[in-house]
């Protein structure tokens, strides 16, 4: 096992390298460039060259390709123009916002997704089955940036101004404006209200995504020889559903979760911006945006590190669920 | 046996959940007020909250009932460029260097006359020659280090040094630069020096003083890169900062100690900016209370603003107008005739009706409501007349010769031109707008959508000039100045985005630009903006009116050509709702 992530990690090191210089390309040969990003009235050319010498682009594009790998290489990732701040600080500011957003919606639409899907196939044909398929698909079908709108909508602007519920969520941010002048407790509960609307726009595409896949997984198992067994030695349906046939049903799922991991990283853009969610995949857009080209080759070299990774913890989860799978000989 | 699976599973879920919550304690504890870990930031922070702190014990709030509470204002976007003046053009940026955290030596009133500020007098030498500042004594850096002439030299040094970048280079043309442009004459009298020129005192206006006993170490071609900007600054101005959170608020409190002669302290105890960048959440954020002001809603969120008993909509014309620029080196668009019919094509009260749904103001030169010189009713303006369109165009020799709707020139040229606008919804509609409107003068206009500094690229770039038409918003400085959009001798630079070369112009623009006094630019301001309109190498379109949403519990709040933040001192928070 240990050998094979060895391998599998020194095999990343020149896909990364490739990626790096992928990104950097793309980058810098892109049109447009930061400095024009500040065009305004009374900018002559010479403050714009003079920009482009502060912010270092003034050699050759080889030449700042080898500086940048080099100072990559060290771990020094550059300096955003746009934050003003090392690349690294920028990255690590924001990465924890994203980790918890998306962390949050996967868990919900992993539990949701798997207990949904298992449900509607043990009762196949079921009245419930087929009321939640609609609604399922219903969700699947849904833009998640429409979603989101129409919950602020719901649940943070009719609730409170029209139906003038008790409850009602806010509809930005990560933290209230008085967030400091807050008992711990209060501040835990103002964190909650913040999270429930974005972790719900997330959560609810993917757990109707999640619980389909489960529910065709889950028909598959159960007609297995095996489960009749659990059956004929008289076990109840509820142990022989979910200690026997669930753990089959699962492998599938896992390779989805492999897919669905880098989403954790990049967060999902439209969500953090329709809720001022101060996450990093905003913040990448941002620095595209305002070609701030430290950032987004930052930014995406982070990405992509992130993403080999988690396939990697993909393959390395099917050696838990899977007996059969074992990684010391391959 | 299997019963213990069971129960286990349910202990992995109770575990599960355990730790979600722990998840979110931690979290939750991890936030609040960030400093920076920057050892500047770190040397600085301290101060400013002892100094605070001691300022605070020493001057107690007034008592009247309109002191106190937070007020919360809800933007697009960040400050990008945070208190750093030295490398800013952007406007959020500006304006909270000019009225939040930072003085200028002078500001403006709401007729746009200059009144004293940091500077509390001036006075100009009989040869109009040098501007000797007579600064307050009274003004205090947030950390306790009092604002003298020194800063004053210091920041002019800094933003008339080409290192540094300073965007707007243009505001120093006619200023000496550099050291030898400012003398200390002594600790609160500075001297700087320039050559006449019109509106010379707006370059001052503009820019907030710096602090030179925490930033006078800094390498000017590394302004940008300071901390200061957006992570600790330390200004002098009404509100201190007290924190800034990335991408989520900046948090401002009460200055006690500014001068009484300007007002003394803000109303309000704190002030803090949100960054929403998605418009829907922002209104819904006004509506339901959670930010005081919504600065620049769209035209669409004007009427459910209006609606809201609780909330009232503020509407001024800002420095912005938008325009359709014609690249006049293109065949097809170098005959003046050409330019102005498909000005004379253009509905422009339709435009400014049905995709502004009224908040604007026709546009027909460069020229703003706001501007002493501004009087439409005597010029010589292009109405909207497709009758008169057709009839120059007939005269200048583009014909429909082969009745496919479309005019052609003797030698066959299609009268044919793309309209290039960024990725926006007000510029996409008034781009299909100006199609249709054009088509029915036999003009055959494509609007195509090209993404910002793709764009900017695009228009620039001094040999391709990849554009017939080009839809753009441009702002103006407080001084009008088009010699870098319209100067023949400027041909070579970025700007000159329409390449016509008209003498009248250049001579009209020299004049103006060196005619000190208002009453003797009154008649050159006309006749330039007779000749551009002859000229038009732009289809002016409009100023748009600038909107703001504000809550009925904030008082005191005006909005106008100065900009959002402009008496951001003087709001007050009713109170009865605190």
């Amino acid at each position: 096992m240990t050998k094979y992530v060895v391998r599998r990690l020194l095999g990343a090191v020149p896909l990364l390298i490739g990626i790096a210089t992928i990104v950097f390309f793309a980058v810098n040969l892109a049109p447009g460039d930061p400095a024009s990003y500040f065009m305004a009235p009374g900018m002559t050319q010479e403050v714009v060259e003079q920009m482009r010498t502060n912010f270092g682009l003034d050699d050759p594009v080889p030449v700042r390709y080898v500086k940048w790998l080099g100072s990559m290489l060290t771990g020094d990732f550059g300096f955003s123009f746009s934050h003003s701040r090392p690349v690294l600080d920028v990255l690590t500011t924001f990465l924890p916002n994203t980790l918890l957003l998306s962390a949050c919606a996967l868990s919900l639409a992993f539990l949701f997704g798997i207990f949904l899907g298992t449900l509607q196939a043990v009762r196949q044909h079921s009245a419930f089955d087929s009321a939640t398929s609609v609604v399922l698909l219903f969700f699947y079908s849904m833009p998640s940036f429409w979603l989101a709108l129409m919950l602020i909508l719901t649940f943070s602007l009719f609730a409170r101004n029209v139906w003038e519920w008790p409850v009602w969520f806010p509809a930005s941010g990560m933290t209230p404006t008085d967030y400091d002048f807050l008992s711990f407790g209060e501040q835990v509960r103002a964190r909650f209200m913040h999270l429930v609307l974005p972790t719900a726009s997330l959560a609810l595409v993917l757990t109707a995504g999640i619980a389909r896949y489960m529910r065709t997984s889950m028909l598959e198992v159960i007609r297995q020889d095996f489960v009749r067994t659990a059956r004929a030695k008289g076990l109840s349906e509820r142990v022989v559903v979910f200690k026997h046939a669930l753990r089959n049903a699962l492998i599938p799922i896992v390779t989805l979760a492999g897919l669905y991991i880098p989403i954790l990283f990049s967060g999902s853009v439209f969500i953090e911006y329709i809720f001022a969610w101060p996450g990093l995949g905003r913040t990448i857009v941002d620095a595209i945006n305002t070609r701030d080209y430290p950032l987004v080759m930052g930014g995406s070299f982070f990405f992509a590190t992130m993403v080999v990774v988690a396939n990697l913890i993909a393959d390395l989860l099917y050696a838990v669920v899977d007996p059969r799978i074992r990684y010391e000989r391959t | 046996m299997a019963e213990t699976h069971g129960r286990g599973d349910g202990e992995g879920l109770l575990k599960r959940s355990f730790f979600l919550a722990i998840g979110l304690v931690t979290a939750a504890c991890g936030d609040g007020a960030t400093v920076s870990d920057d050892p500047f930031c770190q040397a600085v922070l301290p101060r400013v909250a002892a100094f605070l702190e001691e300022s605070r014990a020493a001057n107690p709030t007034p008592d009247d009932p309109r002191y106190g509470g937070t007020v919360v204002v809800g933007n697009y976007g960040e400050i990008s460029d945070g208190m750093n003046s030295a490398i800013s053009s952007d406007y959020t940026s500006t304006q909270h260097q000019q009225f939040v955290n930072l003085m200028t030596l002078i500001r403006y009133d709401e007729n746009v006359t200059p009144q004293p500020y940091l500077a509390e007098s001036w006075e100009v030498a009989p040869d109009g020659r040098s501007i000797t500042f007579r600064l307050r004594q009274d003004v205090y850096w947030h950390d306790g280090e009092r604002t003298d002439a020194h800063d004053v030299a210091f920041t002019w040094d800094v933003v008339t040094d080409p290192l540094t970048a300073f965007p707007n280079a243009a505001f120093w043309n006619h200023y000496v630069k550099g050291p030898e442009g400012i003398e200390v004459i002594d600790d609160f009298t500075v001297r700087i020096h320039l050559e006449p020129h019109a509106e010379f005192l707006d370059a001052i206006r503009h820019v907030g003083i710096l602090p030179e006993h925490l930033l006078g170490d800094v390498p000017h071609d590394r302004f940008r890169e300071h901390p200061f900007g957006t992570q600790c600054p330390v200004g002098n101005g009404p509100f201190v900062f007290e924190s800034h959170l990335p991408q989520q608020r900046w948090t401002f409190v009460a200055n006690p100690v500014f001068p009484q002669a300007l007002g003394g302290r803000p109303f309000v105890d704190r002030y803090v900016y949100r960054n929403i960048p998605e418009q829907t959440t922002l209104l819904t954020e006004l509506l339901t209370g959670n930010v005081d002001i919504y600065i620049a809603p769209s035209p669409d969120h004007a009427e459910q603003i209006l609606e809201d008993p609780n909330l009232e909509l503020i509407a001024y014309t800002s420095r912005q107008y938008n325009m359709v620029i014609w690249n006049a080196r293109r065949p097809q668009l170098a005959d003046p005739r050409v330019r102005r019919a498909l000005t004379l094509a253009t509905n422009r009260e339709q435009i400014v009706e049905a995709i502004l749904q009224g908040y604007g103001v026709i546009s027909h030169t460069g020229v703003p409501p706001f501007h002493w010189a501004y009087d439409p009713e005597g010029l010589p303006v292009l109405p909207y007349d497709p009758q008169a369109a057709r009839a120059l165009l007939d005269e200048a020799g583009w014909r429909d010769r082969d009745g496919d709707g479309v005019r052609e020139s003797a030698d066959g040229t299609r009268l044919e031109v793309t309209i290039k606008y960024n990725p926006n919804q007000l510029r996409q509609q008034t781009a299909e707008v100006m199609q249709s409107q054009l088509a029915e003068i036999g003009v055959a206009a494509q609007p195509q959508s090209v993404e910002y500094t793709t764009l900017v690229r695009q228009i620039n770039d001094l040999v391709e000039r990849d554009f017939d038409g080009v839809l753009l918003g441009w702002v103006t400085e407080f001084k009008v100045d088009d010699l870098d959009l319209f100067h023949s001798e400027r041909i070579g630079q970025p700007y000159a985005w329409s390449g016509t070369r008209n003498a009248e112009l250049d001579h009209l623009m020299e004049a103006l630009n060196l005619t000190v006094d208002r009453e003797a630019a009154r008649p050159l301001w006309q006749q330039y903006q007779e000749a551009l309109i002859a000229e038009q190498p732009y289809t002016y379109l409009y100023f748009p009116e600038r909107l703001g949403g504000v809550n009925r519990r904030l008082r005191g709040v005006v909005m106008d050509a100065r900009g959002d933040w402009v008496n951001i001192k003087d709001w007050y928070l009713d109170p009865a709702s605190r």
